[in-house]
């Protein structure tokens, strides 16, 4: 137990927090702003893959980390989109829309992978470059440095911006924005495709960021697990960090454990985390600031 | 998370400022608005036209990387119905699926989203290897009739975590369901490496089941056996339950309105724990069924998505329990022929949830719109 406790393990730890942090970080963002416009959107597991699968594909045909990310970015703004479809304009129940959006995003990248790497029994399956750190000291990819960048930004935003307001607005009280001529649609449509880019960006944080591979259950449950740190953090950009790097932090210290000496089984660190998801839900029950027009769709003239 | 039952009265249009986005949906001429009456054949021709409109999707797909989509339905269809074998091996496929979809169809009927039908087949799969685990050498009969209680005790049990928490804490039942998966998962996965794994192997499974536990089989030559009756009676069962009982009318009444529910004395947090405690049995069921009918040793790849899949099925069959068989009858179909279709065609089997997916979103908005309609505004 004592080699635990070393700095270089609990340098490692420190770094490592970071790392593990920033899809869940990314993802959580994304979601929080799109669930301050009063959409929940559950299908983050399925954007995610696609945002992975996305930014591997192009990343291995350019040669370029970047491409790869416009490219998950992308993806996952055209799963999101067709959310945006169902819930705001064609109004169907959120948490049902969001599950059938998760199995297609799941599908989708595992159909376009299977199609393409392992069609006719082939089995070899590329690995890309992954990002570089940007300074020697500080080794973790500058994706991680964005993710902590936008905490700021996206309170900001939220806080502090006119359409910011608006859009909490949106989330709070449909009829009252209508009212005063705030348009909803449009506010919602920019929500919830903003938050599919950032699932998409998270989930290609795994893939180019951290591995350099894909494969299909690469997000195995962190988009859930995003949702979770949502509503642990009570809708509040700081929180989410919080619980973004809490989340990070146990991951960490789990595969810390699993590489020391320590005789516990492996499979039960590795549920640890979805463990902890559900006892952070239960201890953290404060929902001052949960949008109140969540999942509730709103229909013009109608009460 | 209960969808809000909006009324149906028309009041005056809202004036204000339009955002370029509405003006496509609500512009100056044209305006949607409310059907007061919904007729079957409105529904009807939205459901043909989200299939049509599916399979016009998956056809430039599969056109998209290069094969021939009239080929592969084709071979997807073959494998599905093509022969008297094929035809019961759908069945087969189906037999999970029609339980699975009965247990979300039954959960979200209240209004819970019990998204851990994969957790709660493998708790049942669980059950039913304890029992014979340790009192495997009891007559056949009391031990099928001892395996499948607690197949469905460990389903409702796992279950009724979520729900106990839902109830008690308020906590999301939809995260905390998913989280489960995971978790059970894992325990089953450490159980599989120690405590059951089979000596003569490395493998993470147990060893073969005796002969004795094996569902016996429907005909010769095809793998359906009687967890086949065991679904369709399930089927007949929470039928029954929902339209005939009292905890089913509770059931109907706070999935519609759990205000109303609360204020007419149904207890809310009573009704949720039984009808979750159900749910998760039936998916328990399942599992014992697929245990006992096909796989005969416990493995972690025996669920392959049962559980997901028949979230699908229950919504795509409006959570009408009878509907549930057909839905559940039409993706065994997908499963089991799009095996000869990728052996076939070399299209991914993974082709099978895009089509699900792609089904499942345009049925919800083929039914939502034909709630509205576009009428010139005078």
């Amino acid at each position: 137990m004592e080699d635990l406790f070393t700095s270089a393990v609990l340098v490692g730890i420190f770094w490592a927090t970071l790392r593990i942090a920033t899809p869940l970080l990314l993802a959580a963002l994304g979601e929080l702003v799109c669930e301050s416009s009063g959409i929940l959107n559950l299908s983050l597991e399925g954007t995610m893959t696609m945002g992975a699968f996305a930014g591997f594909y192009v990343a291995n045909e350019t040669g370029s980390i970047l491409a790869g990310l416009v490219a998950a970015g992308i993806g996952g703004a055209f799963l999101s989109l067709i959310m945006a479809l169902m819930t705001v304009t064609a109004k169907v129940n959120q948490v049902v829309a969001g599950l059938a959006l998760n199995i297609l995003g799941l599908g989708l990248a595992f159909f376009w992978y299977r199609s393409i790497y392992e069609a006719e029994g082939s089995i070899d399956i590329p690995t890309v470059e992954t990002m570089q750190a940007p300074f020697e000291f500080f080794p973790i990819p500058w994706l991680t440095i964005l993710a902590f960048v936008m905490v700021p930004v996206v309170w900001v935003f939220l806080y502090r911006t006119k359409y910011g307001l608006e859009l909490r607005s949106v989330g709070h009280n449909p009829e009252a924005c209508d009212m005063r001529g705030v348009g909803i649609i449009s506010r919602q449509y920019v929500a919830v495709v903003f938050g599919g880019v950032m699932a998409g960006l998270a989930g290609s944080f795994l893939s180019l960021g951290s591995t350099g591979l894909f494969f299909p259950d690469i997000i195995s449950g962190r988009g859930w697990i995003a949702l979770a740190i949502v509503i642990f953090g009570n809708w509040r950009a700081t929180w989410v960090l919080v619980g973004s790097l809490l989340f990070g932090f146990l991951e960490a210290t789990q595969l810390a454990l699993q590489a020391s000496d320590v005789d516990l089984p492996y499979q039960l660190l590795l549920a640890l985390p979805f463990v902890l998801t559900i006892v952070a839900l239960v201890f953290n029950r404060s929902r001052s600031n949960v949008p109140l027009s969540l999942t509730i769709p709103y229909h013009r003239g109608e009460r | 998370m209960t969808d809000q039952a909006p009324s149906e009265t028309q009041a005056p249009e809202g004036g204000g400022r339009r955002d370029p986005l509405s003006m496509l949906f609500q512009s100056g001429a044209w305006r949607i608005e409310r059907r007061l009456i919904v007729r079957p054949w409105h529904e009807v021709i939205a459901l043909i036209a989200a299939l049509v409109a599916a399979v016009a999707i998956i056809a430039g797909l599969v056109l998209f990387i290069g094969k021939s989509p009239a080929d592969s339905f084709a071979a997807l269809y073959n494998g599905a119905f093509g022969t008297r074998a094929s035809t019961l091996e759908t069945l087969v496929q189906a037999t999970p699926l029609i339980l699975t979809g009965l247990a979300a169809a039954i959960a979200f009927r209240a209004g819970v989203w019990n998204i851990g039908g994969e957790g709660q087949f493998f708790a049942g799969v669980m059950g039913t290897w304890f029992v014979y685990d340790l009192w495997g050498g009891l007559p056949a009969p009391l031990l099928f009739l001892l395996m499948f209680i607690f197949a469905a005790i460990a389903g409702a049990a796992w279950a009724s975590v979520a729900s106990g928490l839902l109830v008690r804490y308020g906590t999301n039942e939809i995260l905390t369901t998913v989280m489960l998966n995971f978790v059970i998962l894992y325990i089953l996965s450490y159980l599989l490496a120690g405590p059951w794994q089979s000596p003569d192997t490395f493998y993470y499974q147990t060893v073969r089941m005796a002969d004795t536990t094996y569902l016996p089989r429907f005909f010769t030559g095809s793998r359906l056996h009687w967890g086949f009756a065991i679904a369709l009676l399930a089927a007949l069962v929470v039928y029954w339950l929902i339209r005939r009982t009292t905890l089913g009318y509770e059931i109907r009444g706070i999935g519609s309105n759990v205000v109303a529910s609360r204020y007419k004395g149904i207890r809310v947090g009573t009704v949720t724990l039984a009808t979750m405690a159900i749910s998760g049995a039936l998916a328990g069921i399942a599992g014992a069924g697929e245990l006992l009918g096909l796989h005969h040793r416990v493995q972690l790849d025996i669920a392959e998505g049962i559980g997901f899949t028949g979230i699908i099925i229950a919504l795509v069959a409006r959570l009408h329990p009878l509907g549930v068989i057909v839905a559940a009858i039409l993706f065994g179909a997908l499963v089991n022929g799009s095996t000869a279709m990728q052996y076939e065609t070399g299209i991914p089997k993974a082709l099978v949830f895009v089509i699900e997916g792609t089904t499942l979103a345009l049925v919800l908005i083929a039914a939502m719109v034909t709630r509205y309609r576009i009428r010139k505004a005078g």
